[in-house]
């Protein structure tokens, strides 16, 4: 009995180390596969332009952020009504410049035209 | 005879799963040779709006995000704050928000589909591709609808706004002023 928990000591105590690298490797792998699902499940996959295929669009990303906050606080007179206005009015004036999703490039017989112009 | 029901009910059952598995878009053989020779250009423009529509969803998605929170949110407060009511204005920002739910959601299915599309080997499956990509198709008009409403409710607090101004005179604020 006692030369069998000395054999025993000594291989747990002569493969710990190794143990705890398998352990890490093996948390980490399931960690990464955790993060995986999420980042692709959320949606965030879709969001990430620095994926490979996308870096050419994140040039034409709007990094400014053009939309001006209006605080939150203070009074509410004719003057602050007006200047909410000015604001908001000239993100709606922006807004109606942009048709978003318009237009019908996934129409089959539009696909086909311009393959068969870009294959001229 | 007694079995003569349920084989007859098993055979009908299977004929429409078979049906529903195998039904494509009807493509006429000329269809067919255009998809399968343009195979690659298609698959190129495919791609080109992918990256467009990616573009476009993180700058849409951006500029929604701020309007919603740094001047909906900053107005409604400020009139809460100084007891005015703003229940009109409230509710169609809630309205937004939602619709700015729906968006996200509806385009990471359209994302989804595009990818599935581009995916599918046209040359040996044009009948799939076709149907994928008229699946994508409906999706994307679907985004452009949430993008209309999206618009709408712009326009609706807008007006709201406006209303409230041109009535701000007859409403007695008791908060600060």
């Amino acid at each position: 009995m006692m030369e069998e928990s000395e054999v025993k000591q000594t291989f747990w105590s002569e493969h710990r180390f190794m143990l705890l690298i398998g352990l890490v490797i093996v948390i980490s792998i399931v960690l990464t596969i955790i993060s995986m699902f999420i980042y692709t499940s959320s949606g965030a996959e879709q969001l990430d332009l620095s994926r490979p295929g996308y870096i050419s669009a994140t040039d034409e990303i709007d990094d400014n952020d053009k939309v001006t906050e209006y605080s939150s606080t203070g009074a509410v007179n004719a003057d602050t009504i007006k200047e909410f206005q000015k604001l908001y009015n000239a993100q709606v004036d922006s807004n109606a410049k942009v048709d978003a999703f318009g237009g019908d490039p996934l129409n089959p017989d539009v696909l086909e035209a311009s393959a068969d112009s870009t294959t001229d | 005879m007694k079995l003569a029901l349920p084989i007859l009910t098993l055979v009908i059952f299977a004929a429409v799963i078979f049906v529903s598995t195998n039904a494509h878009a009807s493509l006429t053989p000329e269809q067919i040779k255009n998809i399968q020779n343009n195979c690659t250009n298609i698959k190129t423009s495919l791609g080109q709006l992918q990256i467009a529509d990616a573009r476009l969803r993180v700058n849409r998605g951006q500029f929604y995000e701020s309007l919603a929170s740094k001047l909906m949110d900053s107005f409604n407060s400020r009139l809460s704050s100084n007891k005015i009511d703003s229940s009109s204005l409230v509710a169609i920002t809630s309205t937004f928000r939602s619709e700015i739910d729906t968006f996200r959601a509806d385009y990471s299915s359209y994302a989804q589909q595009l990818s599935t599309t581009i995916g599918i080997n046209c040359q040996t499956k044009p009948e799939s591709f076709q149907d994928s990509l008229l699946s994508t198709r409906d999706k994307r008009t679907k985004v452009h609808q949430d993008v209309l409403a999206l618009n709408q409710s712009i326009i609706d607090y807008k007006n709201s706004v406006d209303t409230f101004a041109t009535n701000f005179g007859q409403v007695k604020p008791t908060g600060n002023q």
